[in-house]
C-alpha cells in the first residue's frame, strides 16, 4: 500500500473540496438560475418552463431583502433573473447591479398592463430594467364578525377606526396588530393626516409619532408574518397587512372550518402599491436563457397559474382571462376602481429620510 | 427535609419543559390534518406526503446535510489542532495573538463574517479565478471558519484541566511525539472533539446570515428555504420535516452520550487499575 504523502495529502483535499463544482455546476448553456421568493411561483411554472425550452430552471430563495441585496450590490451572483420590489429597481440600475432588458427577445411584451408599467416607469425611467411580476398593496384587514361585535356599523374604509383612541381601544379587545415596517405603516399614516405621502420634511414624520402616542397602548403586535394565521384563528381581529394575507388568511380559516370573514381595505385616505420585477443582473451568465425565462413569464397562461397559486395580481393585462374567476373577482387580489384610485406609487427614500423613519419608528414601537 | 429534592425536582421539570415542550409541540401538530397550528383538525400524515413530493424542501435539506457533514468533520479536525498548539505548546512567538484570533470569531457578529467572506471569494475569483462559481464549497468554507472556534474552544479547555505529566512520562519513555498524540492526547480529548463536531455540525446545520451571503445559484439550504417561505406563508410539512430532523439528531446525540459515557467510564476503570498495581 501507498503511503499518502503530504502533497498527495493536499491534492486529495483540493480534489475534495473541487468535487462539488464538478456536480453542481450552473453556468452553461441549459441554465437559468432564479432567485425569487420561495413559493413565488406555481408549483408547475418551472417544469413547464423546462419542458418547453429544454432549459433546466435553477430556483434559489432569498430570506431578507436586505440580505438579497447586500449581495447583489457585493455583485458576481451567478443568478440570471432576480426578483426585486420595483420602487429599488431605479437604485440597482443607477449602480449598474441590474442590465437594460432586450426587448426583441422579449415579444410576449405587449401583454404587459399599461396601469401597472405606467407606476413602474416611476420607479424605473422607461421601463428599461424590469418586467412587473406580482403587485399589491398595503392595507387593513378587518374580521368583519369581530369588529361588529365591538364596532357596530364601523366604516371599515376610514382609519379613524385605529386612528382615534377610543375606536383604538374597542379593537385592542379583539387584537391590534401592526405590521413591523416602517415604510409602509408610515406611508399609510401620513395620507391619513392628509400630508405628501413621499414628504421629505422631516418634522412630518414627527407628527405620525405624535398620531400613535395615544394608540400605540392598544396595539398588541408589531408582526409582518405571524399576522395570516393569528387573523385566521381569531388570536387578533384587525391587523395591518399585505393584500394577499388577507386572502391567505381567509383560505386558511375556511380550510379549517372557521367561519371568519375577513375584509381588506385599503383606506380612503390612500395606501402604498407595492410591484415585485424581474430584473437581469447585469452579470448574468446566461442572459438569453433569462430572456428566454422572462418571455415565458409574459405568456398570459403561465402567469395566470402563479397567480392563481400566490394569490397575488400579476402584471400582465393579457393574463386576466386565463385567472380562475374567483380569484380575479377577489378585490382583495384584483382591486375594484374605487380602491385602484385610492393606490400611490410611492417614491423611494433618501438616505436621511431612512434614517429618520427608521428613528421614528423606535420611537413609536417603544412608546 | 423533603422541601429541597421538591424544589429541585420542579426547577428540573420546568427547565425540562421549557426546552422540550414547544418541540413536542411541533411533532404533535405535524400530525394535524388542519393548515392551522391552533385548530386541531384530526389526526393524519398528509403533510409528510407532501413533504416527501416536495422536491424543493427535501433537496434544501440534503444539502444542509451534506454541508454540515463535510464542515463539522473539516472543523473538527482543524480546531482540535488549533486547541492543542494552543493548550500544550505554552510558550511560542505570537501565541496570545494566536489564541485571540482563533476565538475572535466567536465574539464576530454573523452579518461581518458573512459580508467578509463574501468580500474574500469575490476578490478571489478576481484574483486567482477560484471560486468561479460560490455554491456548496464556499458556503461550507464559510462554516468550517466559524465552526472550528468552537471545536478549538472546547479542546483547549478539555485539555488545560487534563494532566500533562502524562503526555511527559509517555515521552521520557521513549514514545515519539506522533506516538505520544496517538496513544495519549487524542483519547484524552476524543469525548471533547466529539462534543466539538456535534456542535459544528448543528452550527452549521442551522445557519441563516453567513450562509446567504456566501451561497450562490443551486444552493439554497434549509434554513434559507424556511425563512424564506415565511412571505408567502409557512406551510406545515415543515413541522413533518422537523419532526424527522429531531429524530435522527435525538438518535445521534443519544448514540453519542452513550459512547462518550462508555469510554469515560473506561478510563476511569484503567485509572483505578493503574493506582492499584502502583500501590
Amino acid at each position: 500500500m501507498k503511503a499518502i504523502t503530504r502533497r498527495g495529502a493536499v491534492t486529495m483535499l483540493g480534489g475534495a473540496l473541487a468535487a462539488p463544482f464538478v456536480n453542481r455546476g450552473h453556468a452553461g448553456e441549459g441554465v437559468v438560475n432564479i432567485y425569487n421568493w420561495a413559493d413565488y411561483f406555481a408549483e408547475t411554472t418551472l417544469d413547464d418552463f423546462t419542458a418547453k425550452t429544454g432549459i433546466k430552471a435553477v430556483y434559489d430563495v432569498y430570506s431578507s431583502v436586505e440580505e438579497m441585496q447586500a449581495k447583489m450590490l457585493a455583485g458576481s451572483t451567478g443568478y440570471d433573473v432576480i426578483v426585486l420590489a420595483g420602487i429599488d429597481v431605479g437604485r440597482f440600475a443607477k449602480s449598474g447591479v441590474v442590465a437594460k432588458l432586450d426587448r426583441a427577445k422579449l415579444p410576449g411584451w405587449g401583454n404587459l398592463d399599461p396601469e401597472i408599467m405606467r407606476i413602474l416607469s416611476g420607479w424605473d425611467a422607461g421601463n428599461e430594467h424590469g418586467i412587473p411580476y406580482m403587485w399589491g398593496s398595503t392595507g387593513m384587514t378587518y374580521n368583519t364578525g369581530l369588529v361588529e361585535q365591538v364596532l357596530p356599523g364601523a366604516d371599515l374604509g376610514s382609519l379613524d377606526l385605529v386612528f382615534k383612541p377610543e375606536n383604538a381601544a374597542k379593537l385592542a379587545e379583539i387584537g391590534l396588530s401592526m405590521l413591523d415596517s416602517p415604510f409602509d405603516v408610515f406611508a399609510l399614516a401620513l395620507k391619513y393626516l392628509g400630508l405628501d405621502g413621499d414628504t421629505t420634511n422631516l418634522g412630518d414624520y414627527d407628527k405620525v409619532v405624535e398620531l400613535f402616542k395615544p394608540i400605540r397602548q392598544h396595539i398588541r403586535t408589531f408582526d409582518n408574518e405571524n399576522n395570516v394565521s393569528a387573523l385566521a384563528n381569531g388570536e387578533i381581529g384587525v391587523a395591518n397587512s399585505w393584500s394577499g394575507q388577507a386572502v391567505t388568511a381567509q383560505k386558511n380559516a375556511d380550510e379549517a372550518g372557521l367561519k371568519a370573514k375577513f375584509s381588506y381595505q385599503v383606506p380612503v385616505t390612500g395606501g402604498p402599491i407595492w410591484v415585485d420585477t424581474f430584473c437581469v443582473p447585469a452579470d448574468a451568465p446566461n442572459k438569453d436563457n433569462a430572456h428566454a425565462f422572462l418571455d415565458f413569464m409574459l405568456d398570459p397562461v403561465n402567469v395566470a397559474k402563479c397567480t392563481d397559486y400566490t394569490y397575488y395580481a400579476n402584471g400582465n393585462a393579457a393574463a386576466k382571462a386565463h385567472v380562475a374567476p374567483d380569484v380575479l373577482a377577489n378585490p382583495a387580489i384584483y382591486p375594484d376602481a374605487a380602491t385602484m384610485a385610492r393606490l400611490w406609487a410611492p417614491k423611494p427614500f433618501s438616505e436621511e429620510q431612512d434614517r429618520a423613519i427608521t428613528r421614528a419608528w423606535q420611537t413609536i414601537k417603544t412608546g | 427535609m423533603n422541601r429541597r429534592p421538591m424544589f429541585l425536582i420542579s426547577c428540573l421539570a420546568f427547565g425540562f419543559a421549557f426546552f422540550y415542550v414547544p418541540i413536542l409541540s411541533m411533532i404533535f401538530f405535524s400530525f394535524n390534518k388542519s393548515r392551522l397550528a391552533t385548530v386541531w383538525g384530526g389526526f393524519s400524515v398528509q403533510w409528510y406526503g407532501k413533504l416527501f413530493k416536495n422536491s424543493q424542501i427535501i433537496d434544501a435539506a440534503v444539502l444542509s446535510i451534506e454541508i454540515a457533514l463535510v464542515s463539522a468533520t473539516i472543523a473538527t479536525i482543524l480546531g482540535a489542532m488549533a486547541g492543542i498548539a494552543l493548550a500544550r505548546f505554552r510558550r511560542f512567538r505570537g501565541r496570545t495573538l494566536f489564541s485571540g484570533l482563533v476565538t475572535a470569531p466567536l465574539i464576530m457578529p454573523e452579518v461581518i463574517t458573512g459580508i467578509s467572506s463574501l468580500m474574500l471569494f469575490i476578490l478571489m475569483a478576481e484574483w486567482i479565478g477560484w471560486p468561479g462559481k460560490r455554491g456548496f464549497t464556499t458556503v461550507t468554507i464559510a462554516h468550517i471558519t466559524f465552526s472550528m472556534t468552537y471545536v478549538t474552544t472546547i479542546v483547549q479547555s478539555r485539555l488545560s484541566s487534563a494532566d500533562i505529566s502524562v503526555e511527559e512520562a509517555a515521552a521520557d519513555l521513549g514514545s515519539r511525539p506522533w506516538q505520544v498524540l496517538k496513544d495519549i492526547t487524542l483519547p484524552i480529548i476524543s469525548p471533547a472533539i466529539l462534543s466539538g463536531w456535534l456542535l459544528a455540525f448543528t452550527i452549521s446545520l442551522d445557519d441563516v446570515v453567513i450562509t446567504n451571503f456566501t451561497t450562490g445559484p443551486g444552493a439554497t439550504t434549509l434554513p434559507i428555504l424556511v425563512w424564506s417561505k415565511v412571505k408567502l406563508g409557512v406551510t406545515p410539512d415543515i413541522n413533518a420535516l422537523a419532526t424527522i430532523i429531531v429524530v435522527i439528531v435525538g438518535a445521534g446525540v443519544a448514540a453519542a452520550g452513550i459512547i462518550m459515557h462508555r469510554t469515560d467510564k473506561r478510563r476511569e476503570r484503567e485509572v483505578q487499575l493503574a493506582i492499584k498495581a502502583n500501590g
